[in-house]
């Protein structure tokens, strides 16, 4: 069902990225990358936390470059 | 780095690698090998052959006869003599299916269980326990201690099977659903009180409007906002209590609840199910409607902001209940006289047979991430409580009381993956225990998924206690969706396997869902996936808790429990792995398993065409 062009050539790569909670709701918690590299937003369950999630918290996260796989 | 002396012997059987370089004339000992663990990488990566490497069980206590540096592997001609393992090699076929007696020929009954020889390959040995294996172990048994019971029937009744408790669901048939002046069920049409969407958006300060619609297959083609849940309507007769007595169903006909903000915000905006119902809907599926169900479906419009709050959601599924709440008072009023069919579920304990709990994992971090626990009626509000204000800690049920309804599910986020109210009510895998008479099952432990680290430890730990109070041999962890929910769903097995007890771990994982921690106790799982390319795809129900994974969740618990180990999974998902053990379980038990379809049977819609393929 799912159709692609290409499969990703380079997604093995990872490089450690920081960020800063902005949000925080009930379900979602909102993140702007470190550096400027753009901002995401992801359901409570994606975020793995010691303590109570509060606006301000540094994340790190693994990410490759994404790719595109269709023309 | 060398390995300890346990170590060595929990992996007897696999390959023998030096660790470091050893001279002509060592004899080998656990220090000298290096941990099989890191062997994959090691061979994708080229760096290490193991063509031909003895086990280490074969290996130790002999010489070398040549020098090896280290991450060699020791072969045959390296060693003085290969040694006898002293284990026989656990051959035991992957998640091995209990095998049937006419397999293959008899050779030895000892120690309340059936030998059996497998003369042609590799000469494979099963234990299986006389109470696996049908009626032919009978004979053998008078003599044994007995505690493995006998096969089945009369003889286990007379081991003291006591029936517990009894649900009857009594099925009444709907063909037409309107409109009317009062909610009300003639013959099988079933009226739904004109104006009763006002009186519903009042009791909800946060709820704004709501629309009802009757949507019958001819309307499948019909856009829908994202459904947050499917519910059957059912009540309770007379006096019965939840998960007793009598429940009254109406057939044919669910309850669909679907919802925005003001603003057209989807409620669950991540991974919604928005779009044409019969292109996001897998039909049939344990929680979702089945294809021809005529669906009442609500569309909530809740305030701005508030879809991801907790109060937005619960909100929209209280006021929804309003109208179903109206349905149940109908529905009570009716006559014996309409009844279709009668359906009744026995639990029954059996005691002598090896105990086993149910653990299911239901989200409790907030917002959508919510159930509500023992309502008065099936799937209502009135009476429950949320698992997230019980501070997500276990809460045990009979496995009638989940097949009544005892959960309404506020339904998280991930369509393909999430457990919608109606899961409960048919829940495969409760279904699949109930009616395994090898077993004594002794109840479902709801246990919520808290957010923070420290809570999800706390509430793993209860499980664990929980667990060892219930004195089970054997527990199955199910869990839906995956995200840190997997924190505590591994924390849960690992709590449950270092008391002593069989678990078999049950979640979708696949390619996007893989386990984001583990432990040794996490020997044994079932995969949920259906989809074709391992993923969530935002199809409702598709990669839910099915019978396929029921039969080979139960049937792998029965094996580890016998005794039986289970394959390593592969270093990567093969969805292989699932139709070997299913060609295994049809050849072995002799009644195919059937497997349900996946979202390649569906029209593509357009929304997926635009977001994942190449729309042209």
């Amino acid at each position: 069902m799912q159709t692609q062009n290409r499969t990703p050539k380079y997604i093995d790569k990872v490089n450690y990225y920081e960020g800063i909670i902005t949000e925080v709701h009930d379900g979602s918690v909102a993140i702007d990358i470190k550096g400027r590299l753009g901002s995401i937003r992801i359901p409570k369950r994606m975020i793995i936390s010691d303590y109570e999630l509060k606006v301000g918290q540094i994340v790190a996260f693994n990410m490759s470059f994404i790719e595109q796989i269709s023309n | 780095m060398s390995i300890s002396a346990e170590y060595a012997q929990e992996h007897i059987n696999d390959p023998a690698v030096l660790c470091c370089r050893r001279e002509a004339g060592t004899k080998l000992s656990h220090h000298d090998f290096e941990d099989p663990a890191i062997f994959d990488d090691l061979v994708s990566s080229g760096l290490l052959k193991l063509d031909g490497a003895i086990t280490i069980g074969q290996a130790m206590g002999a010489t070398l006869t040549k020098t090896l540096d280290s991450l060699n592997p020791v072969l045959k001609d390296c060693v003085d003599k290969v040694q006898e393992a002293a284990a026989p090699a656990a051959v035991s076929s992957a998640p091995a299916a209990p095998a049937s007696s006419n397999q293959g020929a008899t050779t030895s009954v000892a120690g309340g269980k059936l030998k059996i020889h497998i003369g042609e390959g590799k000469g494979i040995d099963l234990e299986i326990p006389m109470g696996l294996a049908g009626g032919a172990g009978a004979a053998g048994t008078g003599a044994s201690a007995g505690a493995a019971g006998v096969s089945s029937g009369a003889a286990a009744s007379a081991g003291g099977e006591k029936v517990v408790r009894t649900l009857t669901r009594k099925h009444y048939n709907i063909t037409e659903v309107k409109r009317g002046k009062e909610t009300k069920i003639e013959g099988t049409t079933l009226y739904i009180r004109k104006g009763i969407e006002e009186e519903a958006v009042a009791t909800q300060e946060l709820v704004h409007d709501l629309k009802l619609d009757i949507i019958t297959k001819d309307k499948y083609h019909t856009y829908s906002e994202t459904i947050m849940d499917t519910q059957p309507i059912a009540t309770k007769e007379g006096d019965s209590e939840l998960g007793s007595g009598v429940t009254r169903v109406l057939d044919n006909v669910v309850m669909l609840l679907t919802g925005t903000t003001d603003e057209g915000v989807q409620i669950g905006e991540f991974g919604s199910s928005e779009g044409y119902l019969d292109e996001n809907v897998m039909w049939g599926r344990p929680s979702c409607p089945d294809y021809g169900d005529i669906l009442i479906r609500g569309t909530v419009k809740i305030e701005n902001k508030k879809n991801m709050e907790r109060p937005g959601p619960l909100a929209a599924h209280k006021a929804f209940d309003v109208i179903t709440q109206e349905i149940r008072m109908a529905l009570k009023e009716l006559d014996d006289s309409l009844v279709v069919n009668t359906e009744k579920f026995d639990q029954v304990r059996r005691p002598g047979k090896k105990k086993v709990a149910l653990v299911k994992e239901i989200m409790g971090q907030g917002a959508m991430h919510d159930n509500l626990i023992l309502p008065v009626e099936p799937v209502g509000v009135l009476g429950a409580h949320p698992n997230v204000d019980l501070c997500n800690v276990p809460v045990v049920c009979s496995p009638l009381e989940v097949l009544d309804g005892c959960i309404h599910a506020l339904t998280c986020i991930g369509p393909a993956s999430k457990e919608q109210s109606r899961h409960y009510w048919r829940e495969p895998m409760v279904l699949e225990l109930l009616h395994d008479k090898e077993i004594d099952f002794a109840g479902v432990i709801f246990v919520g998924s808290p957010q923070i680290n420290s809570e999800k430890f706390y509430v793993s730990r209860r499980v664990g206690m929980t667990c060892e109070a219930m004195d089970v041999e054997g527990a199955i962890v199910t869990t839906e969706g995956f995200g840190n929910n997997h924190v505590d769903f591994t924390s849960h097995i690992e709590q449950i396997g270092m008391r002593g007890i069989k678990v078999v771990g049950m979640s979708f994982c696949a390619k996007q869902g893989a386990l984001v921690t583990g432990n040794k106790y996490i020997e044994a799982m079932v995969d949920n996936n259906k989809s074709e390319a391992g993923i969530e795809n935002e199809i409702l129900g598709n990669n839910t808790l099915c019978p396929e994974d029921a039969v080979r969740a139960d049937l792998m618990l029965k094996a580890l429990m016998a005794g039986e180990s289970v394959k390593k999974p592969e270093k990567e998902w093969n969805p292989n792995v699932k139709s070997q053990n299913v060609e295994l379980i049809s050849n072995v038990t002799g009644k195919p398993v059937e497997l349900v379809k996946n979202e390649t049977s569906l029209p593509m819609s357009e929304k997926y065409k635009k977001k994942y393929a190449n729309a042209k």
